[in-house]
């Protein structure tokens, strides 16, 4: 019994009157056959999807993030100069962008646990291993190398030669810096919203919270406080307040969002509708069937009341 | 005592734990989508065509002046020689330069953007701290001390290599030349003439006694107390041209804001006629391949001319309204389909 649960994915032991050796060799244990169900159809499978969801996000946002200085290199003759500040490096992963992709990959659904019940087919991605596979994997790089791509080129090419309305020219490297990294944090933000599919309260705070949180940290960093405390350190003064209340700045992170995004959401409509799963069906006739019962589920309250 | 023990190890019934948190669950639906589309598109083409049209609207004169080739005006000064060489570039306007008037120099095959020149300054005494003055950091070798070993103040690459053609336009009326006068106040950045860069305090009521003990850049022509004897708020490290070169650039093409034109009879702009450029020819770039230049602009709300913002949005703009439509067909023949087989 101990080669069996060793050679599977994972054990699964049942706790009860023969003892409790095979709970303390196994992954997971319950106390009756009949919760082996719930175990694969509602846990497992969400488990599967939230792991995916959350691998291909990973590996995009890092990919975006790194990717950038690759193309800087050709243009500051390959010495390994970032693009952006050093404390938004160290920020980044930790700070800026961590919180909202655990909130997706805790709590997101596809589909209610009711339906994964009653619908056991929703279980054959996971066999078939159909989310996160080597394809998978490269449309998330490339799909990352692509942000990448736009993150550096679009500033790249409106910055190199705007100036501000009184003359001053944008093209220093501050405020690239700042252009650059305020576009990626809004990008992988709009991105983890796209692939949340079930919004929590927690998830509506990580997210916008981890928004507010960069831009309070980016103008904290920028100020003076801090410049005259540590001038070596913080030498970005200035640089928040200077590169923000610019009109070209947004309208170049606007166009680099759009950019991005949009080809993400053209191509998963219409996914959507020329080849949807399984899940996308049930998911889409059960938010359908919740929009219908609503009201009729008042009044039938009335009438049983009454 | 059964009951007890059940109800101690039952799990916890709350919505977080049974994972039942009420949720919104968004669903890409056509309603949303496709009008989206649309109105991102339109928007994206309005707010292109207003920029596109805009950039139009602005003046741009840009003048290479390296003298690379053997007639052009600045080609005796290519050859290095200890005096300060002067050349005049002549231009002409054929209509009126609509003011204010903004004069940059620039740079080309110039990588301000390098790690370890962009390293190379000591923020210490930039501020003001005479501590450093003697003893600067690291990282400014070998533009921290002279052959003699003398401290030099302001150290580093980026101070050192800082950018010493000066330039003088005239206007030529019947003749004679009339001078544009030429405004460099506040050409930097706010916080960095206010806040980030501060001169040493005055030791015995003298500026200059602040930098004793050290030596100027070795490139320097004159001292850092020395950039504006005429200005005491334009001297030192508060020098406008100074700030604007120690705001290091990003990519290897870039201009720098030198003066603008404002006063006088130039308030309103360059009137068309004939002007003569003196270039005090003091930087040399032609060792790295580099070519110098002046641009004059003027500016609008988005600053100066900048086809590349314009042309993309509506580039992106078109993409999107056309994609809105192609979703639409497809949209519409696959419920129709699925209509016509059920």
């Amino acid at each position: 019994c101990f080669s069996s649960s060793a050679a599977a994915h994972i054990g699964v032991g049942i706790s009860g009157q023969e003892g409790i050796q095979a709970v303390l060799a196994s992954d997971y244990s319950f106390s009756q056959f009949r919760f082996l169900q719930r175990l694969l159809l509602v846990h497992g499978r969400w488990s599967y999807l939230r792991m995916c969801r959350f691998l291909c996000y990973f590996f995009y946002k890092n990919f975006a993030f790194t990717m950038v200085h690759f193309w800087f290199g050709f243009f500051c003759g390959f010495s390994a100069q970032t693009v952006y500040d050093q404390y938004f490096i160290t920020l980044y992963n930790i700070v800026y962008t961590s919180l909202p992709v655990l909130a997706m990959g805790l709590f997101d659904q596809d589909v209610p646990e009711q339906r994964s019940l009653e619908y056991p087919k929703l279980y054959e991605p996971g066999q078939l291993n159909l989310l996160f596979n080597k394809r998978e994997f490269f449309i998330c790089i490339a799909q990352g190398i692509y942000t990448s791509v736009v993150l550096f080129f679009i500033p790249y090419g409106v910055l190199s030669h705007a100036t501000q309305s009184n003359g001053v020219p944008l093209a220093d490297y501050q405020t690239f810096a700042v252009t650059t990294a305020t576009a990626l944090v809004i990008v992988v933000s709009v991105q983890i919203a796209l692939d949340t599919g079930y919004w929590t309260a927690i998830n509506h705070f990580f997210i916008w919270g981890s928004l507010g949180t960069y831009f309070t940290i980016l103008f904290a960093m920028h100020s003076s406080i801090l410049f005259n405390i540590f001038p070596k350190q913080f030498h970005f003064l200035g640089s928040a307040h200077n590169t923000l209340g610019q009109p070209v700045v947004w309208l170049t992170i606007a166009l680099a969002t759009v950019i991005c995004i949009a080809p993400v959401l053209a191509f998963r409509f219409l996914k959507l509708d020329l080849k949807p799963q399984l899940s996308d069906t049930v998911r889409y006739t059960q938010l359908v069937l919740q929009k219908k019962q609503k009201p009729c589920g008042r009044v039938g309250r009335g009438v049983g009341g009454g | 005592m059964k009951n007890e023990e059940e109800a101690s190890e039952r799990p916890d019934n709350t919505a977080f734990t049974q994972q039942q948190l009420p949720a919104w669950q968004p669903v890409l639906s056509a309603g949303i989508i496709i009008p989206g589309f649309l109105i991102i598109g339109l928007a994206f083409l309005g707010i292109g065509i207003a920029l596109f049209l805009t950039s139009q609207t602005i003046q741009v004169l840009e003048m290479d002046y390296t003298g690379v080739e053997k007639d052009s005006p600045c080609f005796r000064c290519t050859s290095p020689s200890n005096q300060t060489c002067t050349c005049e570039v002549t231009f002409s306007l054929s209509t009126l330069f609509t003011g204010p008037v903004f004069f940059y120099y620039g740079l080309s095959n110039y990588f301000q953007n390098f790690r370890k020149y962009g390293v190379s300054k000591d923020d210490y005494q930039l501020t003001g701290d005479t501590q450093y003055f003697k003893s600067p950091r690291d990282v400014c070798f070998p533009y921290a001390h002279d052959s003699k070993n003398n401290p030099i103040v302001p150290c580093g690459a980026i101070a050192s290599s800082m950018f010493n053609d000066t330039f003088e336009l005239y206007q030529i009326i019947n003749g004679t030349k009339k001078k544009v006068p030429l405004d460099g106040k506040g050409i930097s950045w706010w916080t960095d003439y206010n806040i980030k860069y501060r001169n040493p305090l005055p030791v015995n009521g003298s500026f200059a006694s602040a930098f004793d003990g050290t030596v100027k850049p070795i490139n320097w022509p004159k001292a850092a107390y020395e950039l504006d004897l005429t200005d005491p708020n334009n001297n030192g490290f508060l020098n406008q041209d100074f700030l604007v070169w120690m705001r290091r650039a990003a990519l290897p093409q870039f201009r720098k804001l030198y003066r603008r034109i404002t006063e006088g009879d130039y308030a309103t702009g360059l009137p068309a006629g004939n002007y003569s450029l003196t270039v005090y020819y003091n930087y040399p770039v032609l060792s790295f391949d580099g070519r110098k230049k002046v641009v004059f602009s003027n500016v609008s709300w988005m600053g100066g001319k900048n086809d590349f913002l314009g042309i993309a949005y509506l580039v992106v703009g078109s993409l999107c309204v056309v994609m809105s439509v192609v979703m639409l067909i497809v949209y519409a023949k696959f419920k129709f389909s699925d209509d016509d087989d059920a």
